[in-house]
């Protein structure tokens, strides 16, 4: 029997980021309400608590972001970055920045790599989506909602995305199968029965071209 | 708890060793004097560090009694320095980097006095992390309840589990305790922590009245300095687990380990040097030897009672010769090459104890039919030589009727412990639901309620069961919420979008550890 040892081992575990960690959360929820000085107050606070950290800064980032300094901004998303440059929260500030710069293809990328480091990132997926749109290219959007899907197979918002995008990318046969999927998860969804019903007339009029 | 009479407010003297840290002894001192139970003693002693003397005059204030001393005697001389001025029913400690926070005392003297079976009470304290500015201030980075377990008697022979700043017991246990010993250099705490158990029953009280702390990286605490020399470390525990406080000890049966050799060869003192290496719960050991033997043995080991038998003598013989030495009320038979390890004895001695069965003794787990090993109570062995002494030892334990049998699994003793073990691995194993099972399987079992229910939300939350985890969280910060479990309800609420309830517990969370709550900061 050795319960020092594990005693100690557990404590160990936690024992000195209870202040940052607060000061964190705090910030998150301030900002999730909109209390953006409060929140800023937070992360301010927090990041010497923790100098490795980057998730103050990307908090800090996302402030700015809304309070559009984007100049700001950036320098928080890549302090972020530079901290941890496997978080993609971090890249899809810089995305964002960047999509509201009037930057795309460096959003796109942006998204991209964010995705690359977490592909359940619904952020980074509908910024991609909305570069994409913006940009006019779907293919990648297109295979990166692919994977999404294969993960999170009833997520129906992103499933009607990926419908509207095949659509666009003229495979209304696959836009079919998706919004009749969507259909059998909710039967009330009415953009899918609408957009179904276009697609099967786009069908029509194809196979009647042909 | 009912308040006593207040009319008869009890003295209560607070000892206050300080050595070299003058920083934080103003802040510490404040904390003992501005407490909300006023009738105390706060005997300051400087144990010949640098002048302390602008502060004590800063505190102006008469509940104070100075001892200035010049030459550095270390902690437990200091502590026996100040208890020959103390004159309170009750003594409670302050070390000079710690506080106790404002109804530190009240909480105790109350406990004390409606709990008369127990001379001692104890509380629980944060354990505060802090970085050491370059002005030396504190930074705080988070505060822990690292420990909050209930009295157990048997677990503190074997490790301390109160902390001597959260502690408060009668003074006139020390008259039978002894008074701190000043040969050790660490582990002074646990010493008498250990002594006092023999002599009285502790009260815990589950709630935070203080704290401790520990700066990150190289800890500047003098005991934490000595605790890193492992030869120092273990010689401090042997002697105190070798230490026996004069008797009558009502709260502690005493035992015998009679030690069965031909000769005391080598073998014989590696398995005894084990048995004082590994042994926790007080005991003598008695070796019947032949008188030559006894001379040639040179050792300091304590403890140890040769019995002077004939060459002549066979097993039983040796055995009934050591019993007619020993009052204690339990005997252990163990042979010379016996495999002596940790808790070897003291499973079946625990379970003994707790044994309603009138005539059982118990059979040491790896003894077999050469290395006969096993532990008895005092009367029914005594029994069975008195009665049947002309017939070979095991025989006349079967004549006597004793049923000698193996520890059977649910007899184990100290399940708490065995059970946290296992939480604990499989927590650090990721493998949380089953961490959390066993966590609150221990909080409705065996006590040590708060503590367990936090360990468990803690799981629950790992675990991805929110919906749990939240309700336990919510039942802990109802009764006594801690920074811990303030921050992860926090983070449940937040997980369900509850913002603004998340912010109310987090600036709850935050005030505590800012110190929020400490009047005279």
């Amino acid at each position: 029997m050795d319960i020092t040892k594990s005693k100690k081992e557990q404590a160990e575990e936690n024992n000195t980021t209870q202040h940052y960690e607060i000061l964190k959360e705090l910030g998150d929820c301030f900002t999730a309400v909109g209390n953006y000085d409060s929140a800023q107050s937070c992360y301010e606070k927090a990041a010497p608590l923790a100098p490795d950290e980057a998730a103050p800064y990307i908090g800090l980032g996302v402030i700015a972001t809304q309070k559009a300094q984007l100049e700001d901004a950036e320098i928080a998303f890549k302090v972020a970055v530079r901290l941890d440059n496997k978080s993609s929260k971090a890249y899809a500030g810089l995305a964002m920045v960047a999509q509201q710069k009037g930057d795309y293809k460096r959003a796109f990328d942006m998204y991209l790599k964010s995705l690359e480091f977490d592909p359940d990132s619904l952020t980074a997926l509908l910024g991609l989506f909305q570069t994409s749109c913006q940009m006019g290219s779907f293919e990648k959007v297109i295979h990166y909602l692919e994977v999404y899907l294969d993960m999170h197979p009833a997520d129906t918002y992103v499933m009607f995305t990926l419908a509207a995008l095949y659509m666009k990318d003229n495979r209304p046969e696959k836009s079919k199968e998706l919004l009749a999927n969507i259909l059998s998860l909710d039967p009330e969804h009415k953009d899918a029965a609408n957009l179904l019903e276009e697609v099967e007339r786009s069908i029509v009029q194809k196979s009647q071209k042909q | 708890m009912q308040n006593y009479d207040k009319t008869t407010k009890p003295l209560v003297s607070v000892l206050m060793p300080t050595f070299n840290r003058p920083k934080y002894l103003s802040q510490a001192l404040a904390s003992a004097l501005n407490q909300t139970y006023s009738n105390l003693q706060t005997i300051v002693v400087n144990d010949g560090g640098q002048d302390i003397t602008d502060i004590i005059n800063a505190a102006n204030d008469p509940r104070i009694f100075f001892i200035n001393r010049k030459e550095n005697r270390g902690k437990a001389f200091s502590l026996n320095q100040a208890l020959t001025q103390a004159e309170g029913k009750y003594i409670a400690y302050l070390d000079d980097d710690d506080l106790y926070y404002p109804n530190h005392i009240e909480l105790l003297v109350n406990a004390l006095e409606n709990n008369p079976h127990c001379g001692a009470a104890y509380s629980d304290l944060y354990k505060t992390y802090c970085r050491i500015l370059p002005d030396g201030t504190r930074e705080i980075l988070s505060k822990i309840v690292e420990v909050s377990r209930d009295f157990d008697r048997y677990f503190m022979l074997y490790y301390n589990h109160v902390l001597h700043v959260s502690l408060m017991h009668r003074k006139d246990l020390l008259e039978k305790t002894g008074p701190y010993n000043e040969n050790l250099s660490i582990l002074i705490d646990w010493d008498m922590t250990r002594k006092l158990v023999f002599f009285t029953d502790f009260y815990h009280i589950p709630d935070i009245t203080g704290e401790f702390y520990t700066s990150i990286g190289q800890s500047d605490r003098i005991s934490y300095q000595q605790r890193k020399d492992k030869q120092n470390y273990a010689k401090n525990v042997l002697t105190i687990r070798t230490t026996r406080p004069p008797k009558p000890w009502p709260k502690i049966k005493d035992l015998a380990i009679i030690f069965i050799s031909e000769r005391f060869d080598q073998q014989a003192a590696k398995t005894i040097g084990r048995i004082w290496r590994y042994t926790f719960h007080p005991y003598k050991i008695y070796l019947p030897v032949i008188p030559e033997d006894i001379a040639k043995i040179k050792t300091d080991m304590p403890n140890l009672i040769f019995v002077p038998v004939a060459p002549s003598a066979g097993h039983a013989h040796k055995i009934d010769a050591a019993l007619m030495q020993t009052d204690a009320e339990f005997i252990a038979i163990v042979p010379s090459g016996f495999p002596i390890e940790q808790m070897w004895l003291e499973d079946q001695l625990y379970a003994l104890l707790n044994s309603s069965d009138q005539m059982h003794a118990i059979e040491f787990d790896s003894a077999n039919d050469r290395l006969f090993a096993a532990i008895f109570k005092k009367e029914h062995l005594y029994y069975a030589r008195n009665n049947f002494n002309h017939l070979p030892f095991r025989q006349s334990i079967s004549a006597a009727g004793i049923r000698l049998q193996k520890l059977l699994p649910e007899q184990v003793p100290f399940k708490f412990d065995i059970l946290f073990e296992q939480a604990t691995k499989e927590y650090k194993n990721g493998n949380w639901p089953l961490a959390a099972e066993i966590y609150r399987h221990i909080a409705d079992n065996y006590k040590n309620r708060l503590w367990m229910q936090s360990l468990a939300a803690n799981a629950l939350f790992r675990a991805g069961r929110y919906q749990k985890a939240a309700e336990l969280c919510r039942q802990i910060n109802q009764s006594r919420p801690t920074v811990d479990t303030l921050l992860l309800e926090a983070k449940l609420k937040k997980k369900q979008k509850e913002y603004l309830s998340a912010v109310e517990l987090l600036e709850n969370a935050k005030s505590i550890l800012e110190g929020k709550n400490l009047v005279w900061i």
